[in-house]
């Protein structure tokens, strides 16, 4: 076991969130690089390791809170939304940290998903989107794109995926974000304004499953070919992508959807569209950009500011009013 | 932890760990490779691909010293992304013992 951490935070480093266990996920899984960019994170939040909660569900990814100094909950799978819904309201001050895969929040834990971002709960829920259920070697998931070739779809897969930055703003998500596991100079700043957000926070991560669907983004997560399949969006810069920066998104407002063109080609008419976080409309044209085609668009989709569940509830203060006695009472 | 490269590179250089690393942390010398420490996420796929076994875990006792020499040279040799071939006479090298004394500070030629 992990000795209980000291509360000097101002020392702390990315080292001091790991934990004593094995790492036992495949040589060259998307997922190490996801708990590497959150050991930085976490030292840069600078809260005591005792003061965070990390709950997942199961599947490849919920084996991410063993690898964390932090407190951690395995839970059952896809309830770990509601486990750390109920973690938060039991002590409001923790950082609650939700983590699981496409199969963990998309499918088994579909719902749980959808009345954590609805209701707000101050919880960060980190999707690692691999596009294939892993720890069972490899069937296909609900974000695995039609054709997909599987054990239990071996014709290929018929089935229209689902769209994870959409069903979070279909479900009343107050803040959408998407990343990717290896760019990691551009995760760590989505996880830190994850956290910063008091609400609920979604972020969809894309991440390979080397072993079972290699390559399933593309060049998405390929650092060297990320910038031409991508765009990095900034609150209020243009939404410009390509190693040149070269290429832009232009808002069509007949079709209400984006169009890319190339700089050189501007129509004197058109102007590169400005990225607004707030604009839902906009964050709903954003979730529809897929490959080939268009730059997948990383970075915070959507964020607005709205009371979040525990303050909605009045259960304002630095704990649950309900005393031990109080509850005693009532039952 | 980081993997670190250590001496068993020195003049033999094969490359093939830098085709699978998915952060590209890998640079190079002019006869030897080594692992940017603060890049590597630890994720181990590059271990097995090193025909001549050169790639260890800083979990294994007495690595410091490799991982301060990969610290070093990570941040003055360029990056390298793609397979290459190894040296000619990198087979004349394979599987000899100290190779400290042949390291090159210097940089690849690009």
């Amino acid at each position: 076991m992990n000795e209980m951490p000291v509360k000097d935070v101002t020392a702390l480093t990315a080292n001091d969130f790991g934990s004593d266990q094995e790492v036992r996920w495949c040589p060259g899984c998307g997922d190490y690089a996801i708990l590497k960019a959150m050991k930085t994170v976490l030292a840069d939040i600078g809260r005591s390791p005792d003061d965070i909660v990390f709950v997942a569900g199961i599947g490849c990814a919920a084996r991410f809170p063993y690898y964390l100094s932090t407190y951690g909950f395995h839970t059952i799978h896809g309830r770990a939304a509601a486990v750390a819904t109920g973690v938060k309201l039991a002590n409001p001050e923790l950082d609650v940290w939700v983590v699981g895969g496409d199969g963990d929040f998309m499918s088994i834990g579909g719902n749980h998903t959808l009345h954590a971002l609805r209701r707000n709960v101050d919880i960060n829920l980190l999707l690692f989107n691999n596009a294939i259920y892993g720890l069972t070697k490899g069937q296909y998931s609900p974000t695995s794109p039609v054709g997909t070739r599987s054990p239990s779809t071996p014709g290929g897969s018929v089935e229209a995926p689902v769209n994870a930055v959409r069903f979070a703003l279909g479900a009343g998500a107050r803040f959408v974000a998407r990343a990717a596991d290896t760019l990691q100079t551009h995760l760590p700043g989505v996880l830190k304004r994850a956290h910063a957000n008091k609400g609920a926070s979604f972020v969809e991560i894309l991440q390979n499953c080397l072993v079972y669907n290699d390559g399933a983004f593309g060049a998405i997560n390929d650092r060297s070919q990320s910038h031409e399949a991508t765009v990095r969006l900034e609150h209020g810069q243009p939404m410009v992508f390509g190693k040149e920066e070269d290429k832009g998104l232009v808002f069509n407002n007949e079709t209400g959807a984006f169009e890319v063109v190339t700089l050189a080609d501007l129509k004197s008419e058109d102007t590169i569209a400005i990225h607004d976080e707030t604009n839902f409309v906009r964050a709903q044209a954003l979730a529809e950009l897929e490959q080939p085609g268009f730059p997948v668009p990383l970075g915070v989709i959507y964020a607005e500011a709205a009371t979040e569940f525990v303050e909605a509830r009045g259960f304002s203060g630095t704990k649950s009013k309900w005393g031990r006695e109080e509850l005693k009472s009532l039952i | 932890m980081t993997y670190a490269v250590t001496e068993a590179c020195i003049r033999c250089k094969y490359t093939d760990c830098v085709e699978v690393c998915p952060v590209d942390c890998f640079y190079e010398g002019e006869n030897m490779l080594v692992i940017h420490p603060d890049e590597c996420i630890d994720c181990g796929v590059c271990e097995p691909e090193c025909p001549e076994e050169a790639i260890v875990p800083d979990t294994e006792p007495n690595t410091e010293q490799w991982v301060a020499l990969n610290q070093k040279y990570s941040e003055i040799w360029p990056n390298i992304t793609e397979r290459k071939d190894p040296p000619a006479d990198a087979d004349v090298w394979s599987g000899k013992p100290d190779k400290m004394d042949y390291i090159s500070p210097s940089p690849a030629s690009t």
